[in-house]
């Protein structure tokens, strides 16, 4: 069959992302703007006034040629199809992000806070352009259906979604790696393991069949529908206990992306805390990262964090999978096929997490940013590395610095900040971990922390082709949990019906609530 | 619906004929784009 739609929607699309960028870039669309900046920066006007003028280029090109052009069965015709699902995709979460999130947070900020919480509506329930973007996808495939046209495009959200976990790599550093790496094994290590034993014990005691007991284990314990699909031929699990599975997941890691960020918010969570817990207690890697997105819409911490939790979970998948293999081999006796489980492994074990692995090995070699970069920023204190020389400590917050001087008592602490004082910059980088571990100590007054802020920032800088990627990741997410939206039907959701809802149910809850505590417990601001 | 009948290949979540292909093209396009990056900034 011919899958190119001879259809005008992609054309409109992109004329409606040229129309955009024009209104926005002749200054059309200002007061529009001002409104939905609420006083502040209105933080996408470069988004605003690109993005949309080469998509729309594109989409208006290709359009035209779809709708007008001959087509024939072909593999270019099958993998060109998908150009208009993708660009519908991307139009939602332009719009979304742009506008109808701005717009949001300016009719919650409008109605005030809520009650005691100091916080407005939309903060506390989270919604941001990621939730919106995911709901918006719900509620076009269950209400409108998704049009014929895009139907192809739709499935490429997963491909999106891979390619910013890929991506993601290049943000870490061997720093943080060893400083997150540990703590995510034990979490996880502890977590998967013990979900796996739940899901296999409650389920042999509720009397379901081997093969829906190891199939909704892996998905439970592991990483979502990956780790299901993974794990099904080993149990030798039926397309009908697959698609139950993952109803239960999907379930349950969609109310968990939506009630994680606003429980993390109400606690007050570190965006360290939420990260883990998000990448420990959720069960698909698409929720962890919305939920992280959510919490920390406008920067990239916490999803740094739950990726390397939700990339740890990953790499424990083919553990897993031996394990199930001898269980079921086990519990089934002679009637179990035999199946190769370092075959099932090989064909199974999902490659894109070695593309992360590869970027990381990437960015550790320096060629994206000095090698020496965290959080994707790197120390520079001279004006060769970035340092301004504006940025130096005026008099008086040298002299306030003086002031609290004497509250310091550790030597470190008393060193590194009579350094800043006597240079007025931060002369190193153990001074700068020094000084930041005094700030977050609370030793000293606001009014001196936040000159020791100021004078941290000063020495970090982002390196460009960090925050290019930061651009990059934040799209790739925004275009595949749209299209994620998109494929979450009430069909699905219902599949979740039964035993294996009411064993991820309890199982579910139980890792949610077992991990927020060991995270609240364990996990402090800068690990 | 089924989405067998409907689409020859690929998944109902994946325009790829398997998992392993998509996880290959995930990997083209973030080497593509770190090329990108690499060259341009």
């Amino acid at each position: 069959m011919v899958y190119t739609k001879k259809s005008p929607a992609l054309f409109i699309i992109g004329v409606i992302m040229l129309a955009i960028w024009w209104l926005a870039d002749s200054g059309t669309m200002a007061p529009y703007i001002e409104h939905l900046a609420n006083g502040k920066k209105y933080k996408y006007l470069t988004e605003l006034t690109t993005l949309p003028l080469y998509f729309g280029a594109v989409a208006a090109v290709i359009g035209l040629w779809q709708w007008f052009g001959s087509h024939k069965e072909s593999h270019w015709d099958y993998y060109s199809s998908s150009v208009a699902g993708g660009m519908f995709i991307l139009l939602i979460a332009m719009l979304v992000r742009w506008f109808v999130a701005p717009e949001v947070a300016v009719i919650s900020t409008g109605m005030g806070k809520v009650g005691e919480t100091g916080s407005y509506i939309h903060k506390l329930l989270g919604l941001n352009y990621v939730v919106i973007g995911i709901l918006t996808g719900i509620i076009i495939v269950n209400v409108f259906k998704i049009p014929a046209w895009a139907e192809n495009g739709v499935r490429l959200s997963r491909l999106g979604l891979k390619t910013g976990v890929i991506l993601l790599g290049t943000l870490y550093s061997a720093a943080e790696l060893k400083n997150l790496g540990g703590l995510s094994i034990v979490m996880i290590g502890f977590f998967v393991l013990g979900s796996v034993g739940m899901v296999l014990w409650i389920g042999a005691r509720r009397n379901i069949p081997n093969s829906m007991g190891g199939v909704l284990s892996a998905g439970m314990g592991v990483c979502g529908v990956s780790a299901t699909v993974a794990a099904a031929p080993v149990v030798q699990a039926k397309s009908v206990e697959i698609a139950y599975t993952i109803g239960t997941i999907l379930i349950w890691g969609v109310g968990c992306m939506f009630v994680f960020p606003i429980i993390g918010n109400l606690l007050g969570m570190s965006h360290v805390q939420f990260g883990a817990w998000a990448g420990t207690g959720i069960l698909n890697s698409a929720q962890v990262a919305g939920a992280a997105l959510a919490y920390q819409p406008d920067g990239i911490e916490t999803l740094k964090v739950a990726e390397i939790f939700n990339i740890t979970r990953v790499l424990v998948l083919p553990i897993i999978v031996l394990w199930l293999a001898v269980w079921y081999v086990k519990r089934e006796g002679e009637t179990a096929h035999k199946v190769n489980v370092g075959t099932v492994i090989f064909e199974k074990f999902p490659v894109f997490v070695l593309g992360f692995i590869l970027m990381f090995a990437l960015s550790t070699t320096g060629i994206f940013a000095p090698a020496n970069h965290y959080k994707g920023k790197y120390f520079g204190n001279t004006p060769e590395s970035g340092f301004k020389e504006e940025k130096l400590l005026k008099a008086d917050q040298i002299a306030v610095l003086q002031g609290e001087a004497s509250k310091v008592e550790r030597a470190d602490r008393k060193d590194a900040l009579q350094r800043l004082m006597e240079n007025g910059k931060v002369m190193s980088i153990a001074d700068d971990d020094t000084l930041r571990g005094l700030v977050n100590a609370k030793v000293v007054s606001k009014d001196a922390n936040k000159i020791l802020k100021g004078a941290h920032k000063a020495v970090r800088h982002t390196a460009k082709k960090i925050a290019a990627f930061r651009d990059w990741i934040t799209w790739l997410f925004a275009f595949g949990l749209v299209g994620l939206g998109m494929q979450i039907t009430v069909g699905s959701m219902r599949q979740a019906g039964g035993q294996p809802a009411v064993i991820g149910g309890i199982v579910g809850l139980i890792k949610a609530v077992a991990s927020l505590i060991v995270v609240m417990m364990l996990v402090s601001e800068t690990v | 619906m089924n989405e067998e009948a409907k689409f020859d290949r690929g998944s109902a979540l994946s325009i790829f004929g398997s998992d392993r292909r998509e996880d290959f093209m995930a990997m083209v396009f973030a080497l593509a784009i770190a090329f990108g990056v690499y060259i341009s900034y």
